[in-house]
């Protein structure tokens, strides 16, 4: 290896290091610590995001989903237990999708106090229990996920 | 030196990590995979869990190891901690790596995506970028000395990355479960808690035989190359001094 | 070096004897058929069928854990009967497990229990990607160890200073 290619190797290793940690001290991480908008947030949205793809995450409403019955699809209710937005899926939710779980969904909002999602992602919280030890309704310690977005 | 009393006693008992931990994966493994229960809202797919979490926080462990070592280096400039450093970034490095691939794995069937950029995902990511950075830049550099002592500021620089990692979970709005071992209690029922503690010494076991391996292979190394070389100069000083 | 392959060559025979015995235990306790397959069995067998609650069919007082619903997989459908302890994840468009038997006079499934989708290939790749690469990654350093010291050795670098 010529002394030329061991110089840009440790520039590009070095950069590699600077970069990430530039990333971690300056703007560009700040996006990702507001990975979702809360239904709150999502319903204060002006019309310059109405065309623009975000997420939203927030709490299934219990009793609020409607799935059609001719096609795949269905309509849920998020909510961050201040404000609650209506949300239309079309296609079949993920397995751990649920009323009363918390949920992130990928889409737009169209204005019209309606958000058109194509890509939902569930979020499951961090106990785990066998089916058995549930039914008996043991409840183990966990963040409260509600109270995690209204802060 | 005090530090190599050390290594010489630890090294005694080196088949012992290495048995420790192929007994306690072997049965991790099969309490993990058949004796314990599915979960109540994940079903099968937990007992990924059992392997995506150890190798995780072994990687955290491993590049705390690392800081250590390279903050010691700096102190004493002793080079068998930098040869323990150099090992120690390449196995958290595989470790690191190795973390993500499960992850995505547990991430389709659960979250519906194999990647996010979340803030956990991120942080954790940029880890990967760091210690590949160590790596590359510990090739690069031919004078030894200024390689260690470089690569040492490189590591302690990263160590910033570590909290933010860990707290993500709690601080952010994140796709990443939050800890389920925290302040607020272990959220984990024992028929799942066993199998994963069982995984997770099992893997700090591992990773401690895999650094007494590396260390020494790196060790063995150097000092081949240094007697090698020295044979090499008298060989050619008895050449040319008649 | 020989005692290096001996201590390897066992850690291969116990991941082959595990790798055996998980495969057994999910053909015998996880493996699932489709609701054609189902109604092909038979009577008086219990098995376990796949499929997803189509939506709109859901009936019942599904909480307390008696409900009618219809199963989809692909292009075959039955209808089912549950009847069984309180259902934690029976709900439209899910996909799951249900456990029961077929019920040809009334041409239903009664499902007593459901359980959720195993996904094993998920599980399985997890373990492989996880574990192989650490162990290759392993026995190439205690390799590369072990030639060290008989390089070492041979070359008899410590005899000559």
């Amino acid at each position: 290896m010529g002394s030329k290619n061991k110089k840009i190797g440790i520039i590009v290793s070095l950069a590699l290091v600077g970069g990430a940690l530039a990333y971690l001290a300056l703007g560009n991480f700040g996006e990702n610590l507001v990975y979702f908008f809360t239904p709150s947030e999502v319903k204060a949205f002006d019309s310059g995001y109405y065309q623009k793809k975000v997420r939203v995450g927030g709490m299934v409403v219990e009793g609020s989903m409607e799935a059609y019955a001719d096609r795949l699809g269905m309509t849920f209710e998020l909510t961050d237990g201040e404000a609650t937005i209506p949300v239309t899926f079309e296609g079949i939710p993920p397995d751990l999708f649920k009323e009363g779980q918390g949920a992130v969904v990928e889409g737009f909002w169209t204005g019209q106090h309606k958000f058109q999602s194509n890509l939902i992602m569930a979020k499951h919280s961090e106990d785990y229990m066998p089916i058995e030890l549930k039914r008996a309704g043991v409840e183990l310690p966990r963040k409260d996920f509600m109270k995690s977005l209204i802060q | 030196m005090i530090i190599h009393r050390v290594i010489r006693k630890v090294q005694r008992f080196q088949g012992w990590f290495g048995g420790g931990a192929a007994l306690c994966i072997i049965a991790g493994l099969y309490i993990g995979l058949i004796g314990s229960p599915p979960d109540y809202y994940q079903g099968e797919v937990v007992r990924i869990m059992y392997v995506h979490v150890p190798l995780a926080h072994t990687s955290l462990f491993a590049y705390i190891v690392l800081s250590i070592g390279s903050m010691w280096y700096l102190w004493k400039r002793d080079p068998i901690v930098d040869n323990m450093c150099h090992a120690v970034a390449a196995i958290g490095a595989i470790f690191t790596t190795l973390a993500l691939a499960t992850g995505m794995i547990w991430g389709k069937p659960t979250w519906n995506t194999w990647w996010t950029w979340d803030a956990r995902l991120t942080s954790y990511t940029i880890m990967l970028m760091i210690l590949i950075g160590y790596l590359m830049l510990r090739t690069f550099i031919d004078d030894s000395e200024k390689e260690a002592r470089y690569a040492a500021v490189l590591a302690i620089l990263g160590l910033v990355d570590l909290p933010i990692i860990h707290f993500s979970v709690e601080w952010w709005r994140t796709l990443h479960q939050p800890q389920s071992i925290s302040m607020r209690g272990v959220s984990i029922s024992s028929g799942i808690l066993i199998p994963l503690m069982c995984m997770s010494i099992g893997m700090s076991l591992l990773f401690s035989y895999m650094l007494m391996v590396r260390t020494q292979l790196l060790y063995l190394d150097r000092l081949l190359h240094a007697k090698k070389g020295r044979l090499m100069s008298q060989f050619h000083m008895s050449k040319t001094d008649p | 070096m020989t005692s290096l392959y001996l201590r390897w060559g066992g850690m291969l025979i116990v991941a082959i004897v595990l790798t055996g015995l998980t495969y057994s235990h999910y053909q015998q306790h996880l493996a699932t058929l489709s609701p054609s397959q189902a109604k092909a069995q038979g009577l008086n067998q219990e098995v376990r069928v796949l499929g997803m609650v189509r939506g709109g069919t859901l009936e019942g007082n599904v909480e307390g854990g008696d409900a009618t619903f219809a199963l989809v997989e692909k292009d075959s459908t039955i209808s089912v009967r549950y009847h069984g302890p309180p259902p934690d994840n029976l709900r439209e468009l899910k996909t799951l497990v249900l456990i029961g038997k077929w019920n040809a006079s009334d041409n239903i499934f009664e499902a007593r229990d459901i359980g959720l989708v195993t996904n094993y290939g998920f599980v399985v790749g997890a373990y492989l990607i996880g574990l192989i690469p650490l162990a290759i990654f392993l026995f190439a350093m205690s390799r590369r160890v072990g030639l060290l010291y008989e390089e070492i050795k041979t070359s008899k670098l410590y005899q000559e200073e």
